[in-house]
């Protein structure tokens, strides 16, 4: 046995003593002194071993623990947040259609419900065995003892706290001298100094120094100014080799991105028709056409199908957009002379009512040029007003259904172009009607077929006989 | 007491205890230990200067790492394409090897956990090393995933967060999605059992430390334990629990990554077996890498009497047990095929054995099935060089049977103007190759600077296994004297 005297003092004062300690060299022996260590009353008493003694919980009267009922509460935590997380993430919030399977909690739930309740239990296993045994723990009166050591290896030790209500310095270190014990300290206060040594606190304030530097550059960063671009740590698919429409580029001769129609190739949507029946012309025969008048054709034109001018050898110029070119009217063009849809009662109602709406404003119901805007106008006086042209004239009664169709589509003069508000063949109707309207207009008996000619004769009868 | 051991010629500490003796428990640990010879053995292997073989293994190990690292930053800077993976077989090596690790990383929660709840008290010797390898080969696991999803940058997308960027969560029905959960859970939880386990021993580490910064570096670690009744019983408390929720996240750990396979629709995948035999397939994998790190460690470290032949042993039957589990599988996927009169699964199957893939299959059938069958003889149970061949070539076996799996089925699918083979790229070699060297490198880290074995729980066993003779002894009416050193 040998009495730890302490060394030193702390300021002025000696160490203050927490107890004693006697130490055993196996576990029965200290399992007989902590039996008559309770027996005579003492219960703020401890063990120190090396391994879990069995026994040694009633030995010490030690209450059993209640981390199994926080595990148990935290791991149906667990399980709840895991089920609500996948109810509300993939059920409420942002719903997965995916084979028609149902949304919310579904058996697909389990694996992910089951993982949650493991890891919320064991986390709360370890981190309440923790808390509940008051550790991390550095400074510990019992580690006084240099013999303490061996807590840790191959001996036992009992102790016997001062704060407990019977304590008597002499009468529990009688008691505890009455064992079969190696050696007997009184435990004391630790006399090292409190503080943290220099070179912790210096490397500890230079490495949250170091730590304040990326902060402060990303401070710095979001509340500045840069005209530089964006710095790319990965680039994600911010840079992509290719060209994108309008760029040039040396892979293809005429220098453009944008490539033309592929010969013998048909755009979507126009698998049925011709390319005249939106242009109104024929393409191929103005391709071949010698004088110029095409080009300043295509020039007007901003539709994307015109032929491409630069494949006849890349030397002609096609001029800009904004020069005014001549009005299609003048041009000698391969225009439509028949029209590409049927002449039916359906095609001539649509053209009737499309004429209705879009044209008769201005050329009025029958295409004399007398709408209602025009008759405001001249009410009004408007000295600028430009009559509408009437179709029954004989230069537009004279023109190909081709040129009138081109007319609605790309507009003429003061009138703007229909293509946004009719589709093809809506207008190819709008022609159709309007001949039907020009026919009508400057029609001679022989108009009118052989066998409804005597119906039409008795009706006219009667003016003839006045005129004569 | 009479010895049922009795030493090798060869090497004096190399004990037989394997004879089982009827009406007597064999000894757990052999040489006449005491509570602080146990101490002594363990720290000595981190106290006492490392052998040169520790530094050629770990210089090695850790230049293979770096080559690792170093494979990964260019594999990020240039894209997945530095690999193998074509169309049709999209997932090649980086999925195989992650079932490869993951696999491996059974075996030590098992240990721990399973065996625990079933009172074998043999684990103690062995649980240590085996945990560490169990979270060194999940992060070996984790890698792969992660940087094979394309962008890894961008690999936490995975985790349900409230992402300002994408406005959208991840999509629960997945089983890659499980995936994310168990083997997060799995590693987190395997950290944490692995951690609680060394409190105890930490102490020990800081209470022989003779430097005062290693005195302080281990005191933070073991976070001032005392070993106070009051903290045991908390601690084995929360020891038990843990235990007896690893058991079966252990177990749902491999049936999800099965799940992977199995929730799919390709032949080959699509069956049952699949979460039972990847199960058995992991545990099998995992105690052949035990036995293939422990008979080196106990030999270099002269552990050679806490690791009896007697662990071997046990380990060696528990190879056997779950490689003809997995040679039952084998069979049964085929019985099924067969059975099922399913043409594509026939066909898959077929395959396997006989297609372009042939060499696999069989390397895989040899080494899984046929090879662990020598265990049945005693002789190659106990002999610690054989076993580590035995163990390397089921570890082949297993990196082959998940080569098999992803590989075949997915070259050969539904459609065939889609059929493909599959090659491998030199950076497919060697970024597994790489991977050992971050496993080993880890490994031998453990070894120098943790307890490799749980002193605690070995000793916690002496105790009681000593109480059990005491009893034995009073009920023949024998004397036993306390104290230790006269087993």
């Amino acid at each position: 046995m040998s009495d730890h005297k302490p060394k030193k003092t702390i300021g002025n004062r000696p160490p203050r003593a927490f107890g004693w300690m006697a130490e055993y060299s196996n576990e029965h022996k200290l399992l007989e002194a902590a039996r008559k260590v309770r027996d005579s009353g003492y219960t703020d008493t401890d063990a120190f071993t090396p391994f879990p003694v069995h026994g040694i919980d009633e030995a010490l009267g030690i209450k059993p623990t209640k981390l199994p009922f926080i595990v148990l509460c935290c791991g149906l935590t667990g399980l709840s947040l895991a089920l609500l997380m996948q109810w509300w993430m993939n059920g409420v919030d942002y719903m997965y259609i995916i084979s028609g399977k149902p949304m919310g909690i579904t058996p697909a739930s389990i694996p992910v419900a089951f993982e949650m309740t493991i890891l919320f239990s064991a986390f709360s296993t370890f981190l309440g065995m923790i808390a509940l045994n008051q550790l991390p723990k550095f400074s510990n009166p019992v580690f006084t003892n240099p013999r303490f050591d061996r807590a840790t290896d191959d001996k036992f030790f009992l102790y016997v706290s001062a704060k407990d209500k019977y304590y008597n310095r002499d009468s529990v270190r009688e008691l505890l001298g009455g064992t079969q014990h190696d050696s007997l300290d009184e435990v004391i206060e630790d006399s090292t100094p409190d503080a943290l040594p220099r070179p912790i606190w210096l490397t500890a304030l230079l490495v949250v120094l170091a730590g304040l530097i990326p902060a402060m550059i990303i401070l710095n960063m979001r509340n500045g100014f840069s005209t530089a671009p964006r710095f790319h740590v990965f680039f994600d698919m911010d840079f992509q080799p290719k060209k994108k429409a309008q760029q040039t580029t040396t892979i293809f001769a005429d220098g453009r991105t944008m490539r033309p129609q592929v010969e013998g190739t048909v755009a979507r949507g126009q698998l049925d028709e011709q390319d005249s029946f939106y242009l109104g012309y024929d393409p191929n025969k103005l391709s071949a056409l010698e004088n110029t008048d095409g080009v300043r054709l295509v020039a007007t034109q901003a539709d994307p199908k015109p032929q491409d001018t630069a494949k006849d050898g890349g030397t002609k110029v096609i001029p800009a957009a904004n020069t005014p070119a001549a009005p299609a009217a003048a041009l000698n063009l391969p225009w439509l002379t028949t029209l590409p849809i049927e002449a039916n009662d359906e095609n001539m109602k649509l053209g009737e009512t499309k004429f209705q709406t879009y044209c008769s404003a201005c050329h009025g119901y029958s295409g004399y040029g007398d709408g209602l805007v025009h008759k405001r106008a001249e009410a009004l006086g408007q000295g600028f007003w430009i009559p509408p042209t009437s179709m029954h004239i004989d230069r537009v009664a004279s023109q190909p259904v081709g040129q009138i169709f081109h007319t609605i589509t790309k507009g003429q003069g003061k009138m703007p172009g229909y293509a946004a508000s009719m589709n093809a063949k809506e207008r190819w109707a709008v022609v159709l009607y309007v001949k039907a309207l020009q026919r009508s207009r400057n029609a001679s008996d022989k108009d009118i077929p052989e066998d409804k000619k005597p119906s039409i004769e008795d009706l006219t009868q009667p003016k003839t006989e006045a005129k004569k | 007491m009479a010895t049922i051991a009795s030493a090798s010629a060869l090497n004096p500490r190399e004990i037989d205890n394997t004879d089982d003796i009827p009406g007597r428990r064999a000894q757990l640990i052999t040489g006449n230990q005491t509570y602080s010879s146990v101490t002594e053995m363990v720290c000595r292997v981190a106290e006492d200067p490392q052998p040169m073989l520790w530094y050629v293994l770990f210089g090695f190990s850790s230049i293979t790492a770096v080559m690792f690292l170093s494979l990964i930053g260019y594999l990020i800077l240039t894209g997945v394409g530095i690999w193998g993976n074509m169309n049709p077989v999209f997932w090649a090596w980086p999925i195989v090897n992650f079932v490869f690790w993951v696999g491996i990383g059974h075996a030590g929660t098992l240990i721990s956990a399973i065996l625990f709840l079933f009172r074998q008290n043999w684990r103690t010797s062995i649980n240590r090393a085996a945990e560490a390898m169990t979270i060194f080969a999940v992060i070996c696991a984790a890698i792969y995933p992660g940087i094979h999803v394309g962008r890894a940058w961008l690999a936490f997308w995975l985790i349900p967060y409230p992402s300002l960027n994408l406005w959208m969560w991840p999509q629960f029905r997945s089983p890659l999605l499980w995936d994310v959960f168990a083997v997060g859970t799995y590693a987190s939880t395997s950290l944490v059992f692995w951690y609680m386990g060394m409190i105890p021993d930490l102490a020990t580490y800081r209470d022989r430390s003779k430097t005062p910064v290693k005195r302080m570096i281990y005191g933070l670690l073991c976070l001032g334990w005392t070993g106070s009744s009051r903290h045991w019983l908390r601690y084995e408390k929360a020891y038990t629990l843990l235990a007896a929720l690893a058991a079966p996240l252990v177990l749902s750990v491999h049936t999800v990554v099965s799940f992977d396979f199995a929730v799919s629709q390709v032949a080959g995948w699509h069956t049952t077996i699949f979460p039972p035999y990847f199960v058995a397939g992991a545990i099998f994998s995992g105690f052949a890498m035990v036995v293939t790190l422990l008979v080196p460690v106990r030999k270099i470290y002269k552990l050679e009497n806490l690791i009896t032949l007697r662990h071997l042993d046990n380990m060696n039957k528990i190879i056997l047990a779950t490689g003809s589990l997995v040679g039952l599988a084998y069979g049964t996927e085929f019985f099924i095929a067969w059975y099922s009169k399913n043409p594509y699964e026939g066909f898959t199957f077929m395959n396997r054995a006989f297609g372009p893939y042939w060499w696999a299959y069989w390397i895989m059938v040899s080494c899984n099935v046929i090879s662990p069958q020598l265990f049945w003889f005693k002789k190659f149970r106990t002999t610690p060089w054989i076993m580590v061949i035995i163990s390397i070539f089921v570890n082949i076996g297993m990196w082959f049977e998940r080569f098999v799996i992803t590989v075949t089925s997915l070259s050969r699918d539904y459609l065939p103007s889609s059929w493909g083979y599959f090659r491998p790229t030199i950076f497919d070699g060697l970024m597994f190759f790489g991977s050992f060297g971050v496993f080993m490198s880890l490994f031998l880290l453990f070894c120098r600077y943790l307890p490799t074995i749980a002193m605690s729980e070995v000793k916690g066993v002496m105790s009681s296994s000593e109480h059990a003779e005491h009893l034995q002894a009073e009920l023949l009416g024998g004397g036993h004297s306390h104290g230790h050193g006269h087993h």
